[in-house]
């Protein structure tokens, strides 16, 4: 039995977590979050992705990839939700796996190599035509629904419209194809099932991400901050809820490991499994991110604090790919009928 | 990731099920059964069929062979533990002594302790109870008032416990006596080894809100105990129950899932019966219930990875504790509330609810018994979050 990360998976989250630490800490982020007519997708970040291969990590090493999995996947989203990375990582990885999953093999050849070094950006939409897309607006690639399957679009090939957020780590736009697009012969039911598999994990994994670091700097301010002429976290009331998050949050951080191996490897619970970490991770991240807001007081509710980056991540990507209660009537249905 | 087990594990789990399988009568598994028998006929044939099992060699299946134990690994312990409750066999009569005094004697007992307590305690030749609450010692252990006085080569006891698991059953109990007069707190205190058939000790049943009488109080009216049946050293006792209580992940979570899963597919067939599978309220309850039964699961997978390389779990219990107590709490909170208008009543139709009410009310003691989710919650965030006392 090893239900954990090895030594090599766990290294490759801290090459990302000392990345964020050193080259784009909160500041930068800050940067990207406040300058909002630009394009959310700094470049130094994006370099560092391709030579680091967090881009190149699901790729087959035959189109030059790292040949991982996606429980290397899932470390590097958390390691980016807990910084609140901008950037579109989750759209590239996830536009190369529709590609790995059901297209061609010209298809492969011509995209996989690009999307792992960075030199394309991808993005990823399975909602109706119409809906916002992360980081569209700079995609050169979209993987699309299409009928019953899914399409890829070149840049050019459709039409991105920005759409306003107010969490200012992403960028969104909507996307409107002009031609047909060029189908991704493989996309049967079963590949979107999967592809929607994988990315319902890199979210939820990103949530993870977000709920930790959420906990973490809650309890250092409140290690630190007095009133009353003690810690604030020497209060009862403020402890209790913080071990109840922490509990929770570890949790989550379990389901979404295991979903990533059970998805990854097509394990016979892994439908259970996705839905059992999505619902989990979107609730730790949703309480731990609004506690994090209560358990640093009135500075939590400023623009100066880094709180609300957390909170408006949380709400974010709470709702993508089925928000908790979506999450637990397919629970409901798995294993009630 | 490597979710599976060795090949050797799984012979084991083989033998184990098929050993199971020939002894484990088909009326025991009937819904019911044990609740009809009332506590004594049902103490003594699980007492019985525990030793049987003992002797069939499933018994201290991670411990050393040299105390009776099967030598097996942890990973063998969980496949016990999951297939035990699988195959609905009885819980055991003896469970604060395997779980929490049996480690401790293996790991700070003298060899003679480790020789007289372990092997007897396997085979159910020593029911142990542990005497550590008092009516006014309970989350605050330091304040216990129990009083061991040097006689000779003797102590006698004087004071009372209560909460006591299995009181009226037990042979002897693990009990944590003030022996130094005039200490305060955690200071001066014994953990004694104490013969509970003797005139100087009196146990009681106490009857609990679900009728049963599990548990009792012991009364200590100038008990004697020899001076060299203690566990540690004398003076030393709180770092003794803080090494017992550490044991607390011995309560294994993968057992706990494989029953509460369980459970939750008869609360889904309760409501099934009653037409409320299908009302979205209570699909989202038992769903949220399911997502932390999974939750729970996978938290055992992480302890026994733990375990198997060797670390050092510190005070994670306290997270086991509170992630399968109040999980299996708001599993019967959802079966009662999907009862509606008709939850006390003893059944419904021919579905006999007594058994399932009997867990219902059992549900309400797992957080308070052990350590609360109250104490668990300051241990977390004091030891795990660092956060000031």
């Amino acid at each position: 039995m090893f239900f954990a990360l090895t030594d090599d998976q766990r290294e490759f989250g801290t090459a990302v977590t000392t990345y964020l630490a050193e080259r784009f800490d909160l500041d930068a982020v800050r940067g990207v979050v406040e300058d909002t007519a630009g394009d959310g997708h700094p470049v130094a970040l994006w370099k560092a992705a391709g030579e680091q291969g967090w881009l190149a990590v699901t790729v087959p090493e035959e189109h030059d990839g790292l040949g991982l999995g996606l429980v290397e996947a899932q470390v590097i989203a958390r390691a980016l939700g807990a910084g609140v990375a901008p950037g579109p990582w989750r759209g590239t990885v996830l536009a190369a796996e529709a590609i790995r999953l059901a297209g061609s093999a010209e298809q492969q050849a011509a995209w996989l190599p690009r999307l792992a070094a960075g030199e394309a950006v991808g993005a990823l939409s399975l909602r109706a035509p119409g809906a916002a897309v992360e980081y569209a607006g700079i995609a050169d690639v979209v993987v699309v629904r299409s009928g019953d399957g899914l399409a890829l679009v070149e840049r050019g090939g459709f039409t991105a419209q920005a759409a306003g957020s107010y969490d200012g780590t992403t960028r969104l736009a909507t996307v409107t194809v002009d031609g047909a697009g060029e189908p991704l012969p493989g996309a049967d039911a079963a590949a979107i099932a999967d592809l929607t598999a994988r990315a319902t994990v890199l979210v939820a994994s990103d949530l993870a991400g977000v709920a930790r670091e959420a906990i973490t700097r809650t309890v250092a301010y409140d290690r630190e901050r007095e009133q009353f002429g003690v810690p604030v976290g020497s209060f009862q009331a403020i402890k209790h809820a913080l071990a109840d998050l922490h509990v929770g949050v570890t949790m989550a951080e379990h389901a979404v490991l295991y979903a990533a191996h059970a998805a990854g490897t097509g394990a016979e619970d892994a439908d259970l499994a996705v839905a059992v970490a999505k619902a989990k991770a979107s609730d730790a991240a949703a309480a731990a991110t609004a506690a994090m807001i209560q358990y640093h007081g009135g500075i939590g509710y400023t623009w100066e604090h880094e709180a609300h980056l957390f909170y408006k991540r949380a709400k974010r990507l709470a709702g993508q790919y089925g928000d908790a209660d979506a999450q637990r009537e397919r629970i409901a249905t798995l294993t009630i009928g | 990731m490597d979710l599976t087990y060795t090949a050797a594990e799984e012979d084991f789990r083989r033998e184990l099920k098929s050993w199971l399988a020939a002894n484990i009568p088909d009326e025991w598994t009937r819904p019911g059964f044990w609740e009809a028998l009332g506590d004594d006929e049902s103490f003594r044939l699980r007492r019985d069929w525990e030793r049987d099992k003992a002797l069939a060699g499933f018994a201290g299946i991670e411990w050393s062979t040299e105390y009776g134990g099967r030598g097996g690994t942890p990973g063998m312990k969980a496949i016990y533990d999951v297939e035990t409750v699988a195959a609905h066999a009885p819980r055991t009569v003896n469970p604060l002594g395997l779980a929490f005094l049996a480690p401790t004697v293996m790991a700070i007992g003298t060899d003679a302790q480790k020789k007289d307590i372990i092997g007897p305690m396997l085979r159910n030749e020593v029911i142990w109870c542990q005497g550590f609450s008092e009516p006014g010692a309970g989350s605050d252990l330091a304040a216990l008032a129990t009083k061991g006085v040097r006689d000779g080569d003797d102590f006698v006891v004087n004071g009372q416990k209560v909460w006591t698991t299995n009181a009226v059953h037990g042979d002897k109990v693990f009990t944590m006596v003030r022996t130094e007069a005039g200490s305060q707190r955690h200071r001066g205190i014994s953990m004694l080894l104490i013969d509970m058939h003797q005139d100087g000790v009196d146990a009681r049943p106490l009857k609990q809100m679900s009728g049963a009488s599990e548990f009792g109080e012991v009364f200590f009216d100038d008990a004697r105990v020899p001076a060299t049946e203690v566990l540690g050293e004398i003076g030393d006792g709180w770092r003794t129950a803080m090494l017992l209580l550490s044991f607390e992940r011995g309560a294994s979570g993968i057992g706990q899932y494989t029953e509460f899963r369980r459970q939750y597919d008869e609360i889904v067939e309760v409501a099934r019966k009653l037409g409320r599978d299908t009302d979205p309220v209570v699909r989202g309850r038992l769903a949220r219930v399911l997502t932390e039964l999974e939750c729970l699961r996978l938290h055992a997978m992480h302890v026994l990875t733990q375990v198997e390389q060797g670390r050092d779990l510190g005070f994670e219990a306290s997270m086991t504790k509170l992630q399968w107590s109040e999980t299996f709490q708001d599993l019967w909170e959802v079966y009662d509330d999907i009862l509606g208008e008709d939850a006390t009543l003893d059944s419904l139709g021919d579905l006999d609810l007594r058994p399932l009410h009997a867990q219902a009310m059992w549900s309400r003691s797992v957080t308070i018994w052990g350590g609360s989710s109250q104490v668990q919650r300051t241990i977390t965030a004091e030891r795990v979050l660092g956060l000031p006392r």
